[in-house]
């Protein structure tokens, strides 16, 4: 056996504004569905690793967010914590999981995200230290300043962008619980009113008031679970944490280091690769891990993605289920939760013939961390 | 952290690490950090040096020019004190480092990656903050 840390379990709630919802009860809610999908009681759990998110940031200025949660939940387990990665939280979270069950610091371990920042105004409009007296602020603008320089260097057109936010609404039509279901089209795209040039609105992601969580347990106890186990094949982190000072910061994600490391610990190459789940906070950076991950060369994605490519009926569908884009921000989980439901064969009218194997990316702050899992079909 | 709520401007809050760039900034002249160590030019300011982790470090004033490493243009107004439009851009000196700033004295639609600027500085609430403005290379030498 090459892995024996398994994902058995999956829950989510409502994504959208649900201002009657408090995050922790949202975030309960999720924890409770996925032990409920694992065939699992909440005396069982003896891990528990949360990704807060930005709305909640750190409570009271000491009390950390697992700490908050746990006690929510009556646990007292084995193995605990909380990931600050931005947007890479969710993928690491469940890495750092994998890791303590391998260890064996813990055999059931729940991973929670969970959010109320459509209901917290301003969490992600927040000024980036001194850099806000230049105005720059929220994470729109740091992706914007990528955007610039992939156009300057290879020419991507404002179309190319757009097939990343139209390929979203498209796969979003056929999730019953996504936020924005609204069809767009590229006269819709192009009209749309500037955030941050050259971002347009529709290349930003939603924000949500939502929930989601995944079980991870030890393979050697698959037998009582409810469900086929999802398998861990690969996973990989990096990150690019001198910012601006690294010499290609806004040109390469880190993708481009954990990506070939996720893929060769799996014995795969991103051919061998049947569904694709990319975290796409702003189209651009969709472009950008699919050329840091090997799907096209270097430059190329704009081109790669025109004719609907990564649409519903494209050659590679990327995030089946809409994605931040469209299906809701579920932190990043949400992407692990579809490509779960695909590799199940229970994405319903999304699902992908005889998919087998899955890459899921996690990408957070200003380009700063980057982590991938791949996972495999039980069996 | 800087909030919306406020309508004063954002200013830069001082520390240690970032005190001697932005007390230059107030007489006017741009500065980096060098490393007396390993010759590392560098900003922002902090405890080391990021190259060498020496501590021993200088503060550097430099040309004031550079060029557009990437702009954009706030089309949304995130602060009341800062109301959109305006470009944010990140600056490339001439001596290596990297600073965020804003382009000024040029329409937006005139600006492209790589385009030589130089500092100028103007005042916000009394702080003196360093922008950017295109600049001739060919008078280079005119100062
Ligand atoms: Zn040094």
């Amino acid at each position: 056996m090459t892995n024996n840390a398994v994902i058995a379990g999956i829950g989510h709630t409502d994504f959208g504004k649900l201002p009657e919802r408090t995050a922790f009860g949202l975030q309960a809610e999720a924890a409770r569905r996925a032990i409920e999908d694992a065939g699992l009681i909440p005396g069982d759990v003896d891990g528990l690793i949360t990704d807060p998110g930005p709305a909640q940031g750190i409570l009271d200025g000491i009390t950390p967010h697992y700490l908050a949660l746990g006690q929510y939940l009556g646990l007292d387990p084995a193995y605990v914590g909380s990931d600050i990665l931005g947007g890479t939280s969710s993928v690491a979270i469940i890495q750092r999981a994998m890791l303590a069950i391998e260890a064996g610091l813990c055999s059931v371990c729940l991973c929670v995200y969970g959010d109320s920042a459509l209901s917290t105004p301003g969490s992600y409009s927040y000024g980036r230290g001194d850099d806000a007296a230049f105005g720059l602020f929220g994470a729109v603008g740091m992706h914007a300043l990528a955007a610039q320089r992939h156009r300057h260097k290879w020419g991507t057109r404002p179309e190319q962008l757009a097939e990343v936010a139209l390929a979203a609404r498209a796969h979003a039509a056929q999730t019953p619980h996504a936020q924005n279901k609204r069809p767009l089209t590229l006269d819709g795209y192009m009209a749309a009113k500037y955030i941050v040039e050259p971002l347009r609105a529709p290349d930003c992601c939603l924000m949500s008031d939502g929930a989601a969580a995944v079980v991870v347990t030890a393979a050697d106890r698959t037998a009582d679970l409810r469900q086929p186990p999802t398998r861990i094949l690969g996973h990989g982190q990096a990150s690019s944490l001198s910012t601006w000072a690294s010499p290609d910061h806004f040109d390469t994600l880190p993708a481009a280091r954990c990506g070939p490391q996720a893929l060769a610990r799996a014995g795969l190459t991103p051919d061998g690769i049947d569904l694709v789940m990319l975290y796409d906070c702003f189209t651009i950076v969709v472009l950008m891990q699919l050329e840091d991950y090997g799907f096209c060369k270097k430059g190329e994605a704009g081109a790669f993605v025109e004719g609907g490519r990564i649409g519903p009926s494209g050659s590679l569908p990327v995030n089946t289920s809409g994605g931040l884009l469209a299906e809701g921000y579920g932190g990043g989980m949400m992407h692990v939760i579809e490509a779960i439901r695909q590799l199940r064969g229970t994405a319903d009218k999304r699902q992908i013939k005889d998919a087998e194997t899955a890459l899921i990316s996690g990408h957070g702050l200003g380009m700063n961390t980057h982590a991938t899992l791949v996972l495999g079909k039980s069996g | 952290m800087n909030t919306n709520s406020q309508s004063t401007y954002p200013l830069p809050q001082p520390t240690s690490f970032t005190k001697a760039f932005w007390d230059a900034c107030q007489d006017k002249v741009l500065t980096v950090y060098a490393c007396n160590d390993c010759g590392h030019l560098f900003l922002p300011g902090g405890p080391v040096c990021p190259q060498c982790w020496s501590s021993g470090l200088v503060s550097q004033p430099v040309s004031g020019r550079g060029t557009v490493y990437s702009f954009v243009i706030y089309q949304r107004t995130y602060h009341p004190a800062i109301p959109a439009p305006y470009v944010v851009a990140l600056i490339a000196l001439e001596e290596g480092p990297r600073l965020i700033s804003n382009i000024i004295n040029c329409a937006s639609g005139n600006i492209v990656i790589d385009m030589p600027v130089r500092v100028m500085f103007e005042t916000e609430d009394g702080f003196m903050l360093p922008r950017f403005e295109p600049f001739n290379p060919d008078q280079r030498n005119e100062g």
